[in-house]
């Protein structure tokens, strides 16, 4: 039966959950779940597991935009049908995960990969700049600073050598969030696009008090920069809020929790670079990122100046990292003033934080050393 | 932005449906109009109650109850709230109440 706008509640059916994943496993999978030795990585993008009983899977993993359409998505399945028995994965990276139980059929899943051009690159593995998880910027959002998508292709594009091998000496993660609500993992990455406002919000008195619950956009302010006020409309008082521009940071919570306090602004709005984030534990704990660069244009439709940046981190930290190292690991290392230094970046006040708890990140040791940078506030 | 018409009388609406101008547009002609969208077949005194509370919470306090508070001051749990407001109780009630939209990461 068809849905019936009339009797919403007929036949509807809900709390069913996700499929069970078990539903959906290649048989080599299913088999031997639990009962993995050992992996290793036969070439970039190229996995085995081998599990106690000698089955082997074979993996190719490929680059994904993240939005896609269907026809899209049909030619995914169309891989996964002619190699996999119907059978592939995403990853938690929007990477897309093709599997086949034996090697002799990795040659040929991969021909066929080709075969669709750059559609589906080959790589994200090992020791690599793999995909950049983003969120939906100008597609979808209403709140944004920033594109996502588009930036992501940019910075995807100047680093895909980077892809599809493996010369870092760990694996770099790249995130970019259009706003610092930051969906996703930006606040813990290795290197971070985060989409801000320099511009204070506007308010909108005729559309406020329909729109707007006042105490819930007054509580949305980190800095008590906004207050109740009274206004008058059409020659009649009502009930606004006011914003103390001294105050304000341009974070833009109190337009996500009402309407009537837009920010955005085209020449206001860019991009902060953060860097030196990780989840994992391995060898040093979880680390959140830093910023290090203030803010960066966005020069539609290529990111040029942020891409720059980011290529010029992924250099330096390649160039000097140790093997394992991450890049918050590096940076933590050689000293903060070195990674300056070494990636050429300004060090800007900005960079110096302000908030509450700031005291903690400033330093209160005699311990530096001597760069270009210290030397200009020594003169 | 839209404008709806029922029984003779118009409201301004956002393109969710809710009202734009909140309590100086809202009477029982808007209940029954949002009735017919939201899927309720008949206005019972559990509705009222719903909204009743809904709106004189608004009036004192300039923000929608939290659902902890709503269920509390009108004794219903929240199961009760979805079967008379199927769309929950804030595209449901808080739309026939006449109170904004809510906000934030919905």
């Amino acid at each position: 039966m068809g849905y019936d706008p009339n009797n919403p509640m007929e036949g509807r059916i809900t709390d069913l959950g996700p499929k069970y994943y078990g539903d959906m496993l290649p048989p080599v999978i299913k088999n031997n779940r639990g009962k993995w030795l050992y992996h290793e990585i036969l070439e970039p993008g190229v996995l085995v597991h081998v599990a106690e009983n000698g089955d082997k899977v074979f993996t190719v993993r490929c680059g994904s935009p993240r939005l896609a359409t269907v026809s899209y998505v049909r030619d995914v399945c169309d891989i996964a049908d002619k190699h996999c028995d119907g059978f592939l994965r995403y990853t938690t990276r929007n990477n897309i995960e093709f599997m086949v139980d034996s090697e002799d059929k990795v040659e040929a899943l991969k021909e066929t990969i080709r075969s669709y051009g750059n559609q589906f690159p080959i790589g994200g593995t090992g020791a690599c700049v793999t995909n950049i998880v983003h969120t939906q910027g100008w597609v979808h959002c209403h709140t944004p600073a920033t594109d996502a998508s588009g930036p992501v292709k940019a910075v995807m594009d100047d680093l895909f050598e980077y892809f599809g091998s493996m010369k870092l000496p760990a694996q770099v993660r790249i995130a970019l969030a259009c706003c610092l609500n930051m969906c996703g993992a930006v606040h813990a990455s290795d290197i971070a696009i985060l989409g801000i406002h320099r511009t204070p919000p506007m308010i909108d008195h005729e559309r406020i008090t329909g729109v707007c619950e006042i105490p819930l956009a007054i509580a949305s302010c980190p800095l008590g920069a906004i207050k109740p006020a009274k206004a008058t409309v059409n020659g009649e008082d009502i009930k606004t809020v006011k914003v103390n521009n001294e105050r304000c940071m341009f974070c833009g919570n109190c337009y996500t929790m009402c309407p009537a306090m837009p920010l955005a602004d085209p020449e206001g709005d860019g991009i902060a670079i953060l860097v030196g984030g990780k989840v994992s534990n391995a060898k040093s704990a979880p680390k959140f990122s830093k910023l290090i660069v203030p803010f960066l244009p966005n020069t539609t439709p290529r990111w040029p100046e942020t891409v720059k940046v980011i290529r010029d981190i992924v250099e330096a930290y390649a160039k000097d990292a140790k093997k394992y190292e991450r890049v918050g690991e590096w940076a933590e290392r050689i000293g903060w003033e070195q990674f300056f230094e070494k990636t050429g970046i300004p060090f800007t006040d900005k960079s110096i934080d302000d908030y509450r708890l700031a005291y903690d990140t400033w330093r209160t040791t005699t311990q530096f050393k001597f760069t270009s940078h210290t030397a200009a506030y020594t003169e | 932005m839209a404008t709806v018409e029922h029984n003779g009388s118009s409201y301004e609406v956002d393109e969710d449906g809710f009202l734009l101008k909140g309590d100086a547009d809202w009477d029982e002609n808007w209940v029954d109009y949002v009735k017919g969208v939201e899927g309720i077949s008949e206005i019972t005194d559990e509705h009222q109650k719903v909204i009743d509370a809904l709106q004189e919470y608004y009036k004192k306090n300039g923000i929608a109850p939290m659902v902890r508070i709503l269920s509390k001051t009108t004794g219903f749990p929240l199961k009760r709230i979805y079967e008379l407001f199927p769309s929950g109780p804030g595209k449901g009630a808080c739309k026939m109440a006449g109170l904004p939209k809510p906000t934030g990461c919905v």
